[in-house]
């Protein structure tokens, strides 16, 4: 409260004036008022200046501010007086004061306040997660006072990140040992004043400590830490502004993840968009001509991209051949055995001498074997070979179901597999079967995504509808029988997502 | 699904009741690939109680196989419901596997 006495005379010096001049009119010789034995101010301006025979104290609690002079009179009115003045005085002079500490917090509060906005806009421009926690600390200690500091962030599945100013205060080893110490601590913030005793608390050369943690997505996943603030500890109102900064790091580091994130997925789903169109592209994007056959291909995927094909194989010169495969399991590691299974496949068809279902099937396995046990999956595959002139189908099934067989002149039935799936032995003991191929024969080679799809209740299509449903759709042509098992299948699973890719081939004997 | 796991001298008897399909397969494949940690692996799957298996559960077992034969090893399957057994004749893994009619029976053929 130094000083308030002057600063409250010339401020109100047109009061005091007042009552200098009431003493006056009183007969009171001289006015004056004084502070640390120094006059401030006199009455009459022209008296020459002389300490009062008067005199009253101006307190505030225990201390003295000053004393109101007054010279010649001596009566018991007039102490009386000059006493209840001083007293007014003093009063004035206190609010005076608080009023001056109110408006000095408000100002320092909006200039927080400002500082807060500002680094909270700047923080916006920092491009990475280390930048933006560099400049906050930098920032949050100017703001603060403190010399020097961390802040921290152990991200779930991300490195963690640990930033110090100035560069090397402690090693970076201890750094973490502190934040974690004080991360264990389980409170909203932790303070450690420079008259604390244990000094465990303190790392060398730290004088007082104050460090918040920040919450990240719900869990305490960071912190900052405010070390040194000299002369004085970290009061009330700065624990307050470094919660403030705090919760802004902790907004700004949200954002950075959601963002990262947000990249990450868009990243991966333009990479699988661009696998899709890959594998898309790999399945014949014309259906042959075939003498003979009514021909129909298609597939839909569950996911991005799929581990089951389809293929058809017509080369001039060379016999007709169709394949269809499913890998086991899902995503982007089934789309890449797809791509194996169905390259092998093709290769041997259209290139090897006198091929036929059987060679391709068993070379297909010499091939991929040992990759594919090496990765625990296998390929169920199913390849046929058409030959119009006997109106023959052979083929070579290793492993693959639902394959549908239906001779114009009775039931549809399922035709077991003669092997196992590629992949599952060395050796895969396949041979070439055969069936007649008449006009108004059909045969269907789909994947289990039709037979295994399910509905609400978790039952599933089954076998015995995909054959209730050829016998019925039997008089249509491919095209129709295939478009009848899809819209079959999804009008069974109502609204239950899509869960395994489909895919099949519908070939039906037709009068060459 | 229930999933119950004994053991009957150096054999580990895995034994499944319920449905084992995409839902109960990664169970399955979890002990699976549990017990074939340590050489040599040998597993019987009960199967005695599955009403109903997909071709997730088929790819499981196959797994679970190729994981007994690398750690020298071998898995058994025994006790399949004839609806069972015939996805497994539809796919021809009646061929990769060898399949008993019960438990003991699996058991003796490890004995030998």
């Amino acid at each position: 409260m130094a000083d308030i006495l002057s600063m409250l005379v010339n401020s109100q010096h047109d009061r005091f004036d007042d009552i200098a001049e009431s003493w006056l009119a009183m007969g009171a010789t001289s006015f004056s008022i004084w502070e640390n034995n120094q006059m401030l101010a006199h009455w009459p301006q022209h008296h020459q200046i002389q300490p009062g025979e008067l005199v009253a104290p101006i307190v505030a609690g225990d201390a003295i501010l000053g004393e109101l002079h007054v010279t010649g009179l001596a009566d018991p009115a007039s102490v009386m007086r000059l006493k209840a003045e001083a007293g007014i005085i003093s009063y004035v002079s206190q609010l005076e004061y608080d009023l001056d500490m109110m408006t000095s917090e408000l100002v320092q509060h909006q200039d927080q306040l400002l500082a807060i906005y500002k680094l909270t806009r700047s923080m916006h421009s920092q491009m990475t997660i280390d930048a933006m926690l560099n400049f906050s600390l930098l920032e949050a200690l100017r703001m603060i006072g403190a010399q020097s500091g961390f802040a921290a962030i152990v991200p779930t599945n991300q490195e963690a990140l640990l930033v110090q100013y100035p560069e090397g205060i402690l090693d970076e080893a201890a750094l973490w040992r502190y934040f974690w110490q004080m991360h264990t601590r389980d409170r909203e913030f932790v303070l450690i004043s420079m008259h604390e005793q244990d000094k465990l608390l303190l790392p060398p050369g730290v004088s007082n400590v104050l460090f918040i943690p920040i919450n990240i997505r719900n869990t305490v996943a960071a912190g900052v830490g405010f070390l040194n603030k000299p002369e004085e500890d970290f009061s009330a109102p700065d624990i307050k502004l470094a919660r403030a900064i705090a919760s802004q790091v902790s907004a700004q580091i949200e954002m950075f993840l959601l963002y990262h994130e947000t990249f990450e997925q868009a990243k991966l789903q333009s990479e699988m968009d661009l696998a899709r169109r890959v594998q898309l592209n790999l399945l014949p994007q014309h259906l042959p001509m075939v003498t003979g056959l009514d021909l129909y291909a298609t597939t839909r995927p569950a996911f991005k991209v799929g581990g089951d094909f389809y293929d058809v194989i017509a080369n001039e010169q060379r016999p007709f051949f169709f394949s269809v495969g499913d890998i086991t399991g899902k995503g982007l590691s089934a789309a890449l055995l797809m791509t194996m299974a169905l390259s092998a496949i093709r290769a041997k068809a259209s290139f090897m001498p006198n091929p036929t279902p059987e060679t391709i099937m068993r070379q297909s396995n010499e091939d991929l074997y040992n990759n594919f046990t090496q990765l625990g999956v296998f390929a169920t595959v199913f390849i046929g070979q058409y030959l119009p002139e006997q109106q023959q189908m052979v083929f070579a099934n290793a492993g693959h179901s639902p394959v549908i067989y239906r001779p114009y002149n009775t039931h549809a039935r399922l035709l077991k597999a003669a092997s196992t799936a590629i992949g599952i032995l060395p050796d895969i003991f396949c041979t070439n079967e055969n069936i007649v191929f008449r006009p108004g024969d059909i045969l269907v080679v789909a994947t289990d995504g039709f037979s295994e799809a399910c509905n609400q209740q978790e039952s599933m299509f089954g076998y015995d509808r995909m054959l209730d449903l050829i016998d019925e759709k039997a008089d249509r042509s491919a095209q129709e029988i295939a478009e009848a098992l899809f819209s079959a299948v999804e009008q069974f699973r109502e609204n239950h997502p899509q869960e395994d890719d489909q895919t099949l081939i519908v070939l039906k004997g037709v009068a060459a | 699904m229930d999933l119950t796991i004994r053991s009957e001298g150096n054999v580990t008897i895995l034994e499944i009741s319920g449905r084992f399909d995409n839902r109960t397969a990664p169970a399955v494949a979890e002990e699976l690939e549990k017990v074939t940690r340590t050489e040599p692996a040998r597993l019987v799957v009960n199967m005695t109680n599955v009403s109903f298996v997909d071709s997730t559960a088929l790819a499981t077992l196959v797994q679970g196989l190729k994981r007994c034969r690398q750690r020298r090893g071998e898995l058994y399957l025994c006790g399949l419901q004839n609806q069972v057994y015939m996805i497994f004749e539809l796919t021809r893994l009646d061929k990769a596997f060898t399949i008993f009619p019960d438990e003991a029976n699996a058991l003796q053929a490890f004995e030998n």
